[in-house]
């Protein structure tokens, strides 16, 4: 009687650590689902979901299945701040992955601070998220950052036979950022450059003409771009009406992502077909880690896209290392999970990705090529599409 | 000192631009004369304006007619909308606090965001320049698109229209009546809500019509809506609200100012722009052709 007794009691008490055990692991994710940066904010999020759902259907990690919770941060700091706190007091998530723009990252990393949560941003590239004095045991950042970006563009530009450079970007953190880093590092591989002309239109400006005309008026040789996403849209058919392609002899850089399947496909045959872009991903990418052909197919069935978007992938790299290290941790107390995020090393669809112990930050190139036509697509793509390896230069 | 072909460019890029600006402007100014409502909403029809005819040139294919098919049908949509919403929504607001007004038509906004987004998806879309304005002329040394050209001549040709049809016909005088004293016109005969319908129509027509024209040169996105709101508010600011003349005169500047400024400020030159509306907000709180409200 006793020995059934106890074996109740036991059970019993036993039932709220089985319920415990089922209960999912819970991931808040702030992310511009509306206004123009929806359009890269979205796909991260079903880049992620898929990622979610596929470990779910082989039973979650640490036998606990996951639960993605997304939330708009309409691309506003204070809006990101506010769901990412509504998310960790009222859902009580046990991680953030997200934010997008690089006003979000870091007030969205304050927040994680302060709950000590370890939170992954996927996207916002300002060097201010990870600098030595923003730098906290909660945040990492498993995207390119402007030093890499900047650094990139100007190994490849010191190729060209030019020296006459000029810049354009947003006249903001990411632009500033991004150009101050090319412009350093390409006066230290190729001293004879000089920086003849720097446009700085406002963010989200929507009438280049001026400043299209006034940077031809100083005749630059060669041109690197931040002007990213759909605004590269609306800039470079302004650009190409006025002949400032030809005038370069498309000896343009987009960075910003400007060459993009979505920025390609969306201009069809008015992209500016010869100018050199970079991307997070490629589907077409065919000299490509072995990994990337099967994400690739997953992820086009999982959009119902045969050209499926270039930013799923952070969404999926990001919650990828946020579940190898609560693998790794085999917990998922923040604190165990962000020292076993510090120099952890996995292999994504693009490669093995390292995030760096000293700076929380991921060795995450980014794809560059030249753009052509290419018979298999109705739009231009980058061709031979290449993955600079940022490791060289990151510091 | 810059050349002068690059003086002539610049200020060509300002004229485009002003022109843009005067035909979404035009209508925002309309309605505010005639009707009395900030129509926030009225960048919304601007963005509706653009993904109709997106869609449309889906539908037709690119063949040599169908932008301009696309571009007056997207228009004529639009017109048709903004009279639905004038006669079972606006009809309600008139004499109510501006309060309301404000709050209205920014729901508008709001919803009709939504709606593109779901029509459409938040990817952007672009539309490519009509056969026959691809190209370019080269002027006094500066590269002008045949596209621009024509912009630049559409401005003035619908103003000029506009300002005929007000003045010198029947419904321009009924729509001057309006605009000055509503219950006397009423009083003498004439459907006001009528009126008012049809002048909701036409201004959401020439927003239609501006989104549509705008997207050879700009990429169709969700939110080009509030961002056009601004500066078409800017300019109406600058010219005076409810004078027709004055958005013209607005929006020659708006273009001039963005234009030259970026020459002296590289880095403000939209500081010079807001700087200018203070200017004119301090020194003539009614624009620069508009009249003070009693």
């Amino acid at each position: 009687m006793t020995r059934v007794l106890t074996l109740l009691l036991a059970a019993l008490l036993a039932l709220p650590i089985a319920a415990e055990a089922q209960k999912p692991i819970k991931v808040g994710m702030p992310m511009p689902l509306s206004g123009p940066p929806a359009l890269f904010g979205e796909p991260a999020t079903k880049g992620a979901q898929m990622y979610v759902d596929e470990i779910n259907a082989k039973g979650g990690v640490l036998g606990r299945k996951i639960e993605l919770l997304t939330r708009d941060s309409k691309a506003d700091a204070n809006e990101a701040v506010r769901v990412a706190r509504e998310l960790i007091l009222k859902e009580n998530v046990d991680f953030l992955v997200g934010t997008l723009t690089s006003a979000e990252g870091p007030a969205v990393s304050v927040v994680a601070k302060e709950n000590k949560i370890v939170f992954i941003a996927p996207i916002p590239k300002t060097d201010q998220l990870t600098a030595a004095d923003k730098l906290h045991p909660y945040v990492f950042r498993v995207a390119a950052n402007t030093t890499m970006e900047g650094r990139s563009a100007a190994e490849i530009v010191a190729k060209w036979p030019v020296t006459r450079v000029g810049t354009i970007a947003f006249d903001y953190a990411y632009g500033q950022d991004v150009t101050r880093a090319f412009v350093e590092h390409i006066k230290k591989v190729k001293p004879s450059v000089q920086i003849v002309d720097q446009q700085w239109p406002k963010l989200g400006e929507q009438d280049y003409n001026p400043f299209i005309n006034a940077q031809m008026a100083k005749k630059p040789e060669a041109v690197v771009s931040s002007i990213w996403g759909g605004f590269f849209v609306t800039f470079s058919k302004q650009a190409k009406a006025l002949g400032y392609f030809d005038a370069l002899k498309y000896n343009f850089i987009g960075l910003g992502e400007a060459g993009s399947p979505e920025t390609t496909k969306s201009m069809g045959a008015d992209y500016p077909t010869g100018i050199w872009g970079n991307s997070y991903d490629a589907f077409y990418w065919e000299d490509n880690p072995g990994a990337h052909k099967d994400y690739t197919a997953r992820i086009s069935k999982y959009l119902k896209d045969q050209y499926p978007s270039s930013w799923a992938i952070q969404g999926y790299i990001g919650m990828q290392f946020l579940v190898e290290a609560i693998k790794k941790a085999n917990s998922t107390d923040s604190d165990k999970v962000a020292k076993a995020l510090l120099g952890l090393t996995i292999d994504t669809p693009i490669g093995k990705q390292t995030l760096r112990e000293k700076d929380h930050q991921a060795n995450r190139g980014q794809l560059y090529g030249k753009t052509a036509k290419d018979a298999k697509y109705p739009f231009s793509i980058m061709k031979p599409v290449t993955y600079v390896d940022p490791t060289k230069f990151m510091d | 000192m810059p050349d002068l072909s690059f003086v002539f460019a610049q200020s060509l890029s300002g004229l485009t631009a002003a022109m843009f600006l005067f035909l979404i402007a035009s209508g925002l100014s309309l309605i505010f004369g005639v009707l009395r409502v900030l129509n926030f909403a009225h960048g919304s029809f601007y963005m509706l304006g653009a993904y109709s005819a997106y869609q449309i040139v889906q539908w037709l294919g690119t063949g040599p007619v169908s932008f301009w098919v696309a571009a007056f049908g997207a228009a004529a949509g639009v017109a048709l909308l903004g009279g639905i919403v004038e006669r079972f929504l606006f009809q309600r607001l008139y004499g109510k606090e501006e309060l309301y007004h404000l709050l209205f038509t920014y729901a508008l906004v709001l919803v009709l965001g939504d709606v593109a987004k779901v029509l459409w998806g938040t990817q952007q879309k672009s539309l490519s320049r009509p056969p026959g304005l691809t190209g370019a002329l080269s002027l006094f040394g500066a590269t002008i698109p045949h596209y621009n050209l024509f912009i630049i001549l559409l401005g003035p040709a619908i103003a000029l229209g506009f300002w005929f049809a007000l003045q010198r016909t029947r419904a321009g005088r009924f729509i001057r009546a309006a605009a000055l004293d509503r219950e006397t016109l009423g009083a003498l005969g004439v459907n006001v809500n009528a009126l008012y319908t049809g002048v909701f129509v036409l201004a959401s027509f020439l927003g239609g019509l501006g989104g549509a024209l705008i997207t050879p040169m700009r990429a169709i996105v969700p939110g080009m809506d509030t961002e056009v709101i601004v500066e078409a508010f800017v300019v109406v600011v600058i010219g005076g609200l409810g004078s027709f003349w004055g958005t013209f005169l607005g929006a020659l500047i708006y273009g001039q100012v963005l234009s030259f400024g970026i020459l002296f400020f590289p880095r403000f030159s939209i500081f010079s722009i807001f700087a200018l509306m203070a200017a004119v907000l301090i020194i003539r709180p009614w624009g620069l052709l508009g009249k003070p409200l009693k």
